[in-house]
Parts: structure tokens; sequence; C-alpha cells
């Protein structure tokens, strides 16, 4: 009894200590985290809408259910979506951007897409982050591709091989692109224009 | 992506070994003969599905609504370490013969990298846990796949005269290497 | 001196890349350029030396029964202590070396060499231990990290070396490339290793 006693006992001191030190750690890194992707994207913003000299940001909720399920509740966060309003040297809204998402080959591919406040339609699109094939599915960050969205409104199929010309070889991490600007355009379309 | 989508990028696609570059070193030591590669991958197999099943569960259902992100590394090589435990006490009283052939490598699965990545990518990727346990089948299945085609070369080259400095895992690595290049085949597929 | 001998151990001799061929993972995924090489391999020399250090203070504490397990806990430890100080503070270098920060707590070379040195020697020396091990391991991916990088990318530590336009073996920077350079590597360590032997 007492040598069992003794294993539980240490386990259970060195995993106190372990959880009491990580948990200081992660809360002293977790604000400077957050605050690096913040300012990171607040800075991509620029690179999407034209003209800007601030960002403000909107957060709106699509919608409001009382949800038990944690990962319901995670979802549910995410779908509180972030609209970042890009506004120019004369208080004038230019355009506003936010962040679609979809998974790819390799993970989740990020791109922020910037649009025009007036027409509505998609000034210009960046890729975040994504962990896609280096030289094939990496190309969705090339100019070329990015510039294939350039002018699309929410009505457009946003779509490979509809109005969206394809990378040849990189199938799916196009395919995921094309769904996360579609996606994050008709969900921050409607929480920006209409609200639900 | 579908169910199908996952199951096949991560068994050919994005094959964990080949391409991925998860679990190199028990592919390295278990791959000179087919009969210890089967049973080494399907193994590997079986405890990459409970433990990605565990691992969702631990996440969704205590870090993320207690806000422990952080002991998410901790937890996950616990339960894997765990889960192979209770394998190898299951193996010994069921199958004392695999139990006794499989020797050092059963309590190595511990720390084949592949389970602990795939569970994490399963969480990155926001996975249920259909999908989690797919992905798991998928990256278990092709983990084996590799071992089998590599283990079945080696065999043949036993019998081949190797220059000395490459003899083991320097041959091992460039016929990896010609494997994996061959896989990118595999690259347009879905 | 013999603190010497154990730092050295695992600089050549039993370095865990070229001779035990141990921690592959890694040495594979991140060694796309020889600034991600090094990263990692001093990432997992932290651990190393860390961990190293503070399960064998704790040694005599531990029960035999459960030491693994112990051990566990005390290397993610580290190794999340290695993640979170990362992403907070060089974000990009977080980023490209991704999914193999946490995976340092499989790491083979870290658990191996807590249970094969550090559970039986005093704290210095292990310390010690784990740092040549560590050095040994990052000099490794460095190597490798930076071949890839000349033929991949025609830079080094992203400085360039070729005229922009070279045609580049652009598989060097794929699974392919990494795999045949380490089975390269490996052979021409055989042979210097070898050729050690002869005249000693």
């Amino acid at each position: 009894m007492n040598e069992s006693l003794k294993m539980v006992v240490v386990l259970a001191v060195i995993a106190m200590a372990s959880a009491g030190i990580l948990s200081v750690v992660y809360g002293t890194t977790s604000v400077i985290i957050e605050e690096n992707a913040a300012r990171a994207l607040e800075s991509s913003v620029f690179e999407v809408l034209p003209n800007v000299s601030r960002v403000e940001i909107i957060r709106r909720s699509a919608d409001e259910l009382g949800v038990d399920d944690p990962k319901e509740m995670r979802e549910q966060e995410q779908r509180t979506t972030l609209i970042y309003q890009g506004i120019d040297s004369n208080e004038q809204v230019v355009g506003y951007a936010f962040v679609g998402e979809a998974n790819g080959y390799g993970g989740v591919i990020r791109i922020l897409v910037g649009v025009d406040e007036v027409t509505d339609e998609i000034l210009n699109i960046k890729v975040l982050s994504h962990t896609e094939t280096p030289g094939l599915g990496s190309r969705i960050e090339d100019e070329s591709f990015r510039s294939r969205f350039i002018g699309k409104t929410v009505e457009d199929p946003i779509a490979i091989n509809r109005d969206i010309d394809n990378i040849s070889g990189a199938t799916v991490s196009a395919t995921a692109a094309a769904d996360a600007v579609r996606q994050g355009f008709v969900n921050a379309s409607a929480v920006y224009r209409g609200g639900e | 992506m579908s169910l199908f989508t996952i199951l096949l990028s991560a068994l050919l696609v994005n094959n964990f070994v080949l391409v991925r570059f998860l679990g190199i070193c028990p592919f390295m030591g278990v791959s000179k003969q087919v009969d210890s590669a089967i049973g080494m991958g399907l193994a590997t197999t079986f405890v990459m599905v409970v433990a990605a099943a565990a691992t969702w569960l631990i996440q969704w259902f205590i870090l993320e609504p207690f806000g422990l992100p952080f002991l998410q590394n901790m937890s996950f090589i616990l339960v894997i370490a765990s889960m192979v435990q209770l394998v190898e006490m299951f193996l010994h009283k069921t199958s004392p013969g695999l139990y006794r052939a499989m020797g050092i490598f059963l309590p190595l699965i511990t720390t084949n990298c592949a389970i602990l990545g795939l569970a994490i990518m399963a969480v990155q990727n926001s996975y249920t846990f259909i999908e989690t346990v797919i992905f798991a089948l998928g990256g278990g299945l092709g983990f084996t796949l590799a071992l089998i085609l590599l283990a079945g070369i080696r065999e043949e080259l036993q019998l081949a005269d190797i220059p000395k400095p490459l003899r083991g895992a320097g041959i091992a690595f460039i016929l990896a290497g010609l494997l994996s290049l061959a896989f990118g085949g595999f690259a347009g597929l879905v | 001196m013999r603190l010497f001998k154990d730092f050295v151990r695992g600089l050549w001799a039993e370095n865990p890349t070229f001779r035990l061929l141990i921690g592959l993972c890694p040495t594979l995924a991140v060694t796309t350029s020889a600034i991600n090489g090094m990263s990692m391999g001093l990432a997992t020399a932290f651990v190393l030396l860390c961990s190293s250090a503070l399960i064998s203070l704790l040694k005599n504490v531990i029960p035999g029964k459960v030491r693994i397990p112990a051990y566990i806990i005390v290397i993610a430890t580290f190794v999340t202590i290695v993640d979170l100080v990362m992403n907070a503070y060089m974000p990009d270098l977080h980023q490209v070396l991704g999914l193999f920060i946490p995976l340092i707590v499989v790491n083979c070379i870290v658990l191996g060499r807590a249970e094969a040195f550090a559970s039986k020697n005093g704290v210095v020396s292990s310390a010690v231990d784990g740092l040549g091990m560590g050095l040994g391991f990052t000099w490794a991916l460095t190597l490798l990290g930076s071949i890839r990088e000349i033929l991949g990318a025609g830079s080094i530590f992203g400085v360039a070396l070729l005229p922009e336009g070279t045609t580049t073996l652009g598989i060097m920077a794929l699974p392919p490339g990494a795999f045949i350079t380490l089975g390269v590597l490996i052979a021409v360590m055989n042979m210097i290793a070898a050729r050690q032997k002869k005249t000693s």
C-alpha cells in the first residue's frame, strides 16, 4: 500500500507542479500571441483594401443559440464574425475585410478578403496561412491565382472551373481557397449588410 | 472534404511517412522484413484509431471547456502511453506469441510521432469525431503500406551487393526517397 | 574530464542523427533550410538540457514503476514552454516549424537520454550530456538544412548564393529530396567513421 501510495503521490505532485508552471507561462504568452495575431491581421487589411489609414473592428454574431456541447460552443464562437472596416484619411469607409477558412490538403487555409464598400466587389485577397504542398498547393498565394477573385460579388459562384480557373495539379488546394473566399464572403456580407 | 477524401488523402496523397515525415523511426527500424512490418503497421493503426478517439474526447470535453489548451501536449501523450500499455497487456494475455515477436517495438509505439501528430492535426483541422477516426484509419493504413513496401524492397536487397557505407540506413533512406517520389504521383488524385 | 567526454559524445561518436539514427522525423521534416534546421535543433537541445537535468535531480524521488509517465510529464512541460514562448516571441519561426515543436515530446532522443543517462547520473553530467546530444542534433539538422537550401533554393541562411533565376533542384525542398540527402549523408558519415577506425 505504501509503495502504491508513493507512486500516486509523486506523479500527482509532478503533474500539479507542471500544470501550475504551464498555466503561468500560458497566461503571459497567450496575451502576446493574441496581440501578435491581431496586429498581423490588421496590417494585412491594409494590403487588401486601398487607401486605408485606420482599421475598425466590428463584431457581429450570426446567431445567438444557447449551446451546451463544447464543440458547438467553440464553433459558435467562430461564427461570431469579425469584420475589419477600412477607413481612409477623410473618415470615409473604403470597404470591409473578413477572414474565410476552409480545409485544404494539409490543413486549414485562411484567407483575408477585402471588399469594396460601394460596389460590393472583391478588391483583393491575401492568403494568411496554409500548410499546402510547396510548389503545388502553395501556388494559391500566387498573384495570378489571387487576381482571379478580383471583381467578384457575393452573387458570383466563386467556384473552381466555373468562374475561377483551377491550378493544375492543385485542385484540392484551389477548391479549398475558393470555398474559403466564397463561404466567408456569403457570411460576412450577410452579417455586414443585413444583420441576422 | 468528404470522409472518403479524408481517408484517401491520409492514406496516399498525404501519406504520413512518405509525405508528412511522421513515424520515420519505426519506419526505418521495422522495415527489414515484411512479416514484422505488417504486424507493426496493424498494431500502430489500432493504437492510432483508439488514441485519436480518446484525444478528441479529451480536447473537446475537457481541455476546451476548461480553457486548458496548454495541457494538450501532456494529456495527449499520456493518453497515448496508456493506450499502448493497455494494448501491450491485452496482447500479452490473448496472443503471447505475437507479444514476444514484437518485443521492444511494442512499447516504442508510444514514441511514434505519427500518433501524436495525427491527434494534434485532427484538432487543428477541427475534425468531427467520425472525421478524426477516419483520418486515423487512413493514416495508419498508409503507414502500414509504406512499411510493407520498404520491407519488401529491403528483403530483396539482402542478396544484393551494396557498398559498405550505404548498407543499412543509407540505402534505406534513398529507397524511401524513391518511394516518396512515386507517392508524389498521387498529388492530383483528389 | 569525464564531463568533457559526456559533452563531446553526442557531437560525433554517438551523434543522434548520423550514428544512433534516432529523432528522425523532425530531421527530415523541418530541414528545408539551414535556419529551420538550426532552430529545430536548438529548441530540442533546450528541452534535452532542461529535462535531463530535472529528471536527474528527481531520479531518487520517482519510483521505478512510474518513471516513464513521470519523465513524460517533465518533458512535455518543457516542450509546452518552448511551444508557447516561440509562438509569442518568434511567431514566423513557430509557424514554419509547426507541428514538429509539440512533437519534440516524442523525439526518441529526449526520452532515450532520460532513460539511458539522466536516470542514472548526476545533475551536471546529465545536463552536459543532454546539451551535447542536443548540439549534435543541431549541427546535423543545420547541415542537412544547408544542403537542401543550397541545392533547392540557391541560398544559405536566407542569403542568396546563386544569381536570380538560376534553376535549382526543387526536389530538394520536397520529401524525396529530404530522404535521399539524409541517406547520402549517413553513407558519408559511415565512410568517415570507418576511416577513423582504420587510423586509430
